[in-house]
């Protein structure tokens, strides 16, 4: 862009308010979403009175949140329990630092882009233990510790699953990583790796089918059971906002991320190319939720131990194998 | 320094509470749960939370007071309670019912026993996390409740059954309804075995999970689709007849092994049995009276008792009159189904994960008011 | 009704001449009617269960002269239910035969609970529907309002 130190300060401060603005946004959106998918979905028609097709709700519904009176339960760990909800939002802000929103749409195009995004995404975890081990009740401690092994569990067919599409562009920086799709995007090139890091990616977020640390029937709420007002908000909107980089991430390296089909852009510019894949691919993880049933916990470890993580070797494997023949 | 660590925890067992405020609503029930990590130990279901008086109630009432209690005691099957009431009383006192009257009160009964299984199906998978069934489920059953509240005047707790017949006729939009209802239903079967039955992680919740033998089943009295799901065909319709059950031509769908998806599998096709005899009855529906003649106002059976045994939604129920010949009963005990449904479920939680407690829970189909009366 | 009867036979044996009645007609829904007394109690569930009868309910009732304990057995064939009777003082002690049918130990609670009849070597006799702190009968006829209290022999002949 501009030449100099200061155009280098201009563009991180107006990245950073960008960031911080349309991450809010889009967990307010994406809330919406998400009741006007079960809604449909579930053959009703979800919030439609508060503003144009009910709109407005996620914001009236958060300042009924923030209007709640916040309870710290006495036998609590006062400290951990009140850092807790502050951690889990942290890290997913960062994740936004390298998404490539379009060709020169990049706050920061570090040289470990895809590193840094999941680096910090296993922050979320320790947040959701801290929580959990913070709110001192039995519930929350099982649905945290649920939470810590299906993460780490799930993690690492995850990162095999990126590390096939590294391994073919030989760089982890998104933007180059989106340049090399040009002719044809990666999903088709890996279909496995694709598969794979969708289904770990839900796990990742904590979302049905494999929701077990929050929304157990028998464990109340889980991890966040303690939590009321806007700390519970913060747990709620992370989770969505996390949901956005993940398939944004997922665009980025599995679906062409900016460009269009086949490179042609067809005079749509590349943010909302973009934009409207992610949206797409949440719109698939939330349709799921709202239609499987939840998998017991012991059959979430064995499918994540026996067939996600020898899958994902395999594939890494076959995509060596490839590289050096071709 | 070591003395601020504390001992190892090795094999501790600590208690939880599946306390009465449940989200997987079966009526209000806490169970005692002694844990060893994830593995239930030791199983106490206490109830009594919903205990309402019914029996005493039953001394001190008429028999015609009484009818309004007895659907409040299941309340999912409250149709089938009253006819069932009505049924022993007319037993007892040798009250005969007009044709008419007795295939409006078998359709009536049969739309119950679907409506019973339709939310038990819906809140079945909802407590095992598909949330989307429930309201498919719920539309269907809110057919049901339409086509009753026409007749009857409520949706829930119907008092419609008389000694003698039923309090009003139906008129031919009843007929007309519950035919088209009966057609959507069937046409919904495939919806439900898409989304539910062959889903791969809805079998792995249910398959080999809380499986009753049948030892267990006789040692606890277990009754009702849990019963056949073990793979004993005992069905009071066709064991002991009543109204005019035996004019009519329908199975019993029976399991193998016991277990969740057995259970599941059994009242999916009771619901479609039901269908056949609610279609058999509307072909058969002949003309006369709804109500017998010279019924007195206040009932006085004869002196001695009656046990009189019909099928509920959930399994085998009875009544049993005492009756001195006044016109309120001596003594008035109903053997509910769930009771022994409930008792059975502290051996099979025995060694089970917290989280199939959940599931076989839902699986028995069990409603505490009715156990607690 | 072929299980029936053996048990029948098997029980005519064991009870003095008069203690069962058959009801053909299955009029008061019971295909026999059996008056056993207490001492025996215990050997007519064990004759019952080895035939292969689940035990239905336990009730009592409240009369002026005595108590009495109804105990419906059935099996899954048929119109095979028997209807057993025991007459039990209201300050005697019953046997429980909760070691031979596992749902007495509930039933069995509940009968004590609404009508304060004691049951011998039953492990657990806390109350089951009533809060924990009862210390009244409900069912009796001396409790709460009451329309008629009568002597056994007013009912039943």
């Amino acid at each position: 862009m501009g030449n100099g130190v200061g155009s280098e300060w201009i563009r991180l401060i107006v990245g950073l308010v960008v960031v911080l603005a349309f991450s809010q946004l889009n967990a307010l959106f994406l809330v919406w979403l998400e009741r006007k998918v079960a809604g449909h979905i579930q053959l009703r028609p979800g919030p439609k009175e508060v503003g144009p097709f009910g709109l407005l709700q996620t914001i009236v519904d958060g300042i009924k949140l923030v209007g709640k009176e916040l309870i710290t339960p006495r036998p609590a760990d006062r400290k951990l329990f009140m850092v807790a909800p502050v951690l889990v939002f942290m890290p997913v802000l960062v994740g936004f630092l390298v998404l490539p929103f379009g060709p020169d749409m990049i706050i920061r195009d570090m040289n470990i882009g895809v590193l840094l995004v999941f680096a910090f995404s296993t922050f979320g975890v320790l947040a959701i233990l801290a929580g959990g081990w913070a709110s001192n009740n039995k519930y929350a401690l099982l649905g945290a510790v649920r939470s810590v092994a299906q993460n780490i569990a799930y993690e690492i067919p995850l990162l095999l699953s990126v590390m096939s599409v590294v391994l073919m562009v030989n760089s982890m920086t998104f933007s180059q990583i989106v340049n090399s799709q040009q002719s044809i995007w990666f999903i088709f090139l890996q279909p496995v790796a694709g598969l794979i890091y969708l289904i770990c990616a839900t796990a990742e977020t904590n979302r049905a089918p494999f929701d077990i640390p929050e929304a157990e029937s028998e464990l109340v709420a889980g991890f966040h059971t303690e939590y009321t007002g806007m700390r519970f908000g913060l747990f709620f909107l992370a989770e969505y906002t996390n949901m956005f980089i993940v398939s944004a991430v997922a665009t980025s390296l599995f679906f062409g991320g900016w460009q269009g089909p086949f490179g042609f852009s067809l005079g749509i510019p590349g943010v909302v190319w973009f934009l409207v894949k992610t949206y797409v691919l949440i719109f698939v993880i939330m349709w799921v939720r709202w239609t499987f049933p939840r998998i017991r916990f012991d059959q979430l470890m064995n499918f994540s131990w026996k067939v996600m993580i020898p899958l994902s070797l395999a594939n890494l494997l076959v995509t060596a194998v490839v590289i050096k023949l071709i | 320094m070591a003395e601020k660590f504390q001992e190892p925890v090795v094999d501790q067992i600590y208690t939880l509470n599946l306390g009465p405020q449940h989200p997987s609503t079966h009526g209000v029930l806490r169970v005692l749960l002694d844990l060893d990590g994830e593995f239930i130990v030791k199983a106490d279901p206490v109830i009594g939370y919903g205990h309402r008086g019914h029996e005493k109630m039953g001394e001190n009432r008429t028999y015609k007071q009484f009818m309004p209690n007895s659907s409040r005691m299941d309340y999912l099957s409250g149709m089938i309670y009253n006819h069932g009431y009505v049924l022993a009383v007319e037993k007892m006192a040798g009250i005969q019912v007009p044709e008419r009257a007795q295939h409006i009160r078998v359709i009536c009964s049969e739309l119950n026993r679907i409506s019973s299984h339709l939310l038990w199906f819906g809140t079945y998978v909802m407590d095992l996390g598909g949330f989307t069934p429930f309201l498919y489920a719920f539309d269907d059953r809110e057919r049901i409740l339409d086509i009753l509240d026409r007749v009857s005047g409520s949706r829930l707790t119907y008092s419609y059954c008389r000694f003698g017949g039923v309090s009003r006729d139906v008129d031919v939009e009843f007929i007309e309804m519950t035919r088209a209802f009966v057609k959507r239903l069937r046409s919904r079967w495939s919806d439900y075995h898409n989304l539910v039955t062959k889903n791969i992680i809805f079998i792995h919740r249910t398959r080999d999970v809380g499986v009753i033998t049948k030892e267990q089943a006789s040692q606890y009295g277990v009754s009702g689709p849990n019963l056949r799901a073990c793979g004993i065909g005992y069905d009071v319709r066709k064991a002991e007849p009543y109204e005019n059950y035996d004019q009519f031509d329908f199975e019993i769908p029976i399991g193998e092994k016991g277990d969740a998806l057995d259970r599941y599998k059994v009242r999916l096709e009771e619901m479609e049995q039901s269908c056949r005899i609610i279609e058999q009855a509307l072909d058969k529906l002949p003309k006369g009276p709804v109500m017998a003649e010279k019924v007195p106002a206040n009932v006085k059976p004869p002196k001695g008792d009656l046990y009189f045994a019909f099928e509920s939604a959930r399994g085998l129920t009875g009544y049993y009159l005492v009756s001195d010949g006044a016109t309120t009963p001596y003594r008035l005990h109903i053997r509910v189904p769930s009771f022994g449904n409930l008792h059975v479920l502290v051996e099979v939680l025995k060694g089970t994960l917290m989280a199939d407690a959940i599931s076989i829970l839902g699986s028995v189909d069990v409603v505490i008011p009715e156990i607690d009366r | 009704m072929p299980k029936t009867d053996e048990v029948v036979q098997k029980l005519r044996a064991m009870l003095p001449e008069d203690a069962v009645c058959a009801d053909e007609a299955y009029k008061a829904g019971v295909a026999f009617s059996v008056l056993a007394p207490l001492g025996k109690l215990r050997d007519a569930a064990r004759l019952f269960n080895e035939a292969g009868f689940f035990l239905e309910t336990i009730t009592g009732l409240d009369f002026q002269d005595t108590a009495e304990l109804v105990y419906h057995f059935n099996c899954y064939e048929p119109k095979s239910r028997v209807a057993m009777r025991v007459l039990c003082g209201h300050d005697q002690v019953a046997p429980t035969v909760s070691d031979v049918y596992a749902s007495a130990m509930w039933l069995e609670r509940e009968v004590h609970e609404f009508f304060g009849i004691r049951f011998a070597d039953n492990p657990d006799l806390r109350p089951l529907l009533l809060p924990e702190d009862a210390d009244y009968h409900p069912l009796r006829k001396t409790f709460g309002k009451v329309n008629a209290y009568r002597k056994r022999e007013e009912i039943y002949g």
